[in-house]
């Protein structure tokens, strides 16, 4: 159990908290900034990796496929906004309706089968984890750190703009936004469009990490991204103000999540005991502001 | 409050930093008399837990002490199986066991040099994306499968029920396996002229609707080597019971719990095989890249005799019984 062994297994933490940073950033937009608890990220996370996969097996090219991908997100999002406004139900069941359906839209995209592989020797992939401790640019933790500047680049510009500050003002107070004239189910709509693209491209990335995509794969998603957003909230919350920022804080939310499962797995904790040990660590996370909220009444009244 | 999260800030970036130096990872003793055994099983139930432990009593058999395991599970989670691979690649392991589909193709995602073992899985090609020489990938890959002589079980449902009409194929959909298994058997079904239809349940929690579905219309139920049917036998029992309507098996696990008979291959002598090629390559040297997918010998046909007596199923007297 020597540190050695813990310090060459980050590069790969660092590689996986990275995309899946990018599908922390999605889950960001519609719990933070929309206001909206969207489930759909389950399904999300498996149906960006099915369409780019199946894609590239058909001899597709790389960016087409990740076009697709978040293209195939964003209609899932469009599905989930639909039966949220047009349709009346409540979000968090519109988003549980989406990824059930999409479950069975996963297998028919990946022709049935369950589970589809794709070679790191075969295709040329984005990301890899063939590559994790290359020193050059295909290392996919160089990658990831530039296509999570580029979105996040996108993202500052896009909610500077009337449409994108539409989307916050719809989050922030909703009958607010109404009376001011904002058509608050288009906003809805767009902002669940944007989460569910940016999830799919975190899928369509991540399969190509792992070199498989799993119909499963996307499942126990939303838990991921919820902790990284939380990780983020309460370790940059005072730190980082700016938008562009706290973009950044989540994606670095989702590395440490990881960098905190490697040490578990490294500390030789039996692995059955992951996920309640990752329940414990969002828990204690969670209570840090609760806590230093009290321990500060305490010392005014004291 | 805020000097510590500066330093807490800065600590991060110089642990960043620092592990990309340490990227290459620390060397070894060039004489290794212990051999470091990395094992990723996918998920908890009977068959992979007996191929895992097959494989341990195989590799301590020949190498006794000499040999060390890392045993890891991933409780049916792929990010999980990514992190554990991540963990086993960079500890530098001798060798990877891979216990299950997922663990297979993430491991050979993430090395091209560390040798990996395949077991309890069916279907090479398809998972690796690649065409077999002569049985072998040619890449640093090998190991064994369970694809259970599907013609033989064919044959096994109209040896033992020479009317049957309709036979219901029943398995989770989520499970490459099963899906290639169901796709086999409905071709050798069709070409002995028998319908089949399929009935595909999502998780534990279809099953018992999906098999109800399925009573109603089949004569006849089979279950391919299903990890979600082993693990839902009773459920599937409940359902099949009052119906009287039997089930053949792919494997001992779901026919003791449900089935009536089965031509059963032994996933601790699956696991026991892959520990034998594990010893070929750690101890003698072997190349991995040269050796073809070895696959499970002597199937044995097995019955159940109370869910026989209960559903009036007469049994040849080639069975044993389980």
């Amino acid at each position: 159990m020597n540190i050695g062994s813990l310090i060459s297994a980050l590069p790969g933490a660092i590689a996986q908290g990275l995309i899946w940073g990018v599908m922390a950033i999605g889950v960001y937009l519609t719990y933070k900034v929309l206001d909206i608890a969207d489930l759909t990220v389950d399904g999300t996370m498996a149906t960006g990796g099915a369409v780019c996969v199946m894609m590239m097996l058909n001899g597709a090219n790389l960016w087409v496929a990740l076009l697709c991908a978040v293209l195939a997100g964003m209609i899932a999002g469009l599905v989930t906004g639909i039966f949220h406004t047009a349709m009346g139900i409540p979000a968090i069941l519109a988003g549980i309706l989406t990824q059930l359906s999409l479950y069975s839209i996963n297998l028919a995209i990946m022709g049935f089968k369950a589970n589809q592989g794709i070679n790191v020797r075969n295709y040329h992939l984005l990301v890899s984890s063939r590559n994790v401790k290359v020193i050059g640019p295909q290392n996919p933790i160089f990658v990831m750190i530039i296509v999570t500047a580029l979105l996040i680049g996108v993202l500052y510009w896009f909610f500077g703009r009337e449409i994108g500050a539409a989307l916050r003002a719809t989050g922030s107070n909703e009958h607010m936004s109404r009376a001011q004239g904002i058509n608050v189910n288009r906003c809805k709509i767009i902002g669940l469009m944007i989460s569910n693209g940016i999830v799919a491209l975190a899928s369509a990335l991540f399969a190509q990490y792992q070199g498989a995509v799993d119909v499963n794969m996307g499942r126990g998603g939303i838990v991921i991204g919820l902790a990284a957003v939380i990780i983020s909230t309460v370790l940059f919350g005072k730190i980082f103000h700016n938008f562009a920022m706290k973009l950044l804080g989540v994606s670095l939310g989702a590395v440490i999540y990881y960098i905190v499962i490697q040490i578990v797995l490294w500390l030789g904790l039996n692995t059955n005991l992951l996920k309640l040990l990752s329940a414990l660590v969002v828990a204690i996370f969670l209570a840090i502001p609760y806590w230093k909220g009290k321990l500060a009444k305490g010392a005014k009244n004291a | 409050m805020k000097t510590i999260k500066k330093i807490t800030c800065i600590a991060l970036v110089l642990l960043i930093a620092v592990s990309a130096v340490f990227a290459g990872g620390s060397s070894e003793s060039s004489a290794k008399k212990t051999y470091k055994v990395g094992i990723c099983q996918f998920v908890q139930h009977v068959a992979l837990d007996s191929a895992t432990q097959g494989f341990m009593d195989a590799l301590k058999d020949a190498l006794g002490d000499s040999v060390v395991f890392d045993n890891q599970n991933a409780s049916g989670d792929m990010s999980t199986v990514t992190t554990i691979v991540n963990s086993l690649v960079s500890n530098k392991v001798d060798l990877i066991l891979a216990n299950a589909t997922p663990p297979l193709q993430v491991a050979a995602a993430a090395t091209g040099d560390i040798p990996i073992l395949g077991t309890s899985v069916t279907d090479y090609e398809t998972a690796l994306d690649l065409k077999l020489n002569n049985g072998a990938t040619g890449i640093n890959i090998s190991g064994a499968s369970d694809l259970a002589p599907l013609d033989k079980q064919a044959q096994m449902i109209v040896e033992l029920f020479p009317g049957v009409k309709n036979v219901g194929l029943l398995y989770c959909s989520a499970e490459p396996n099963s899906v290639y298994q169901i796709n086999q058997m409905e071709t050798y079904l069709m070409q002995m002229g028998i319908k089949s239809t399929r009935y595909a349940f999502t998780d534990s929690n279809d099953v018992a609707s999906v098999t109800e579905a399925a009573c109603k219309s089949a004569d006849v139920l089979y279950i391919p080597t299903d990890n979600t049917a082993a693990s839902c036998t009773e459920a599937i029992r409940n359902v099949i019971e009052p119906a009287k309507v039997p089930v053949v098996a792919g494997e001992e696990g779901i026919c003791k719990g449900c089935g009536v008979a089965t031509l059963t291959i032994s996933y601790y002598d699956l696991g026991y095989t892959t520990g034998k090629m594990a010893v070929e390559v750690l101890k003698n040297g072997a190349d991995i890249s040269k050796m073809p997918i070895q696959y499970a010998a002597n199937p044995i046909k097995k019955y159940n005799a109370e869910l026989c007596s209960l559903l009036g199923v007469k049994i040849p007297s080639d069975y044993t019984a389980i």
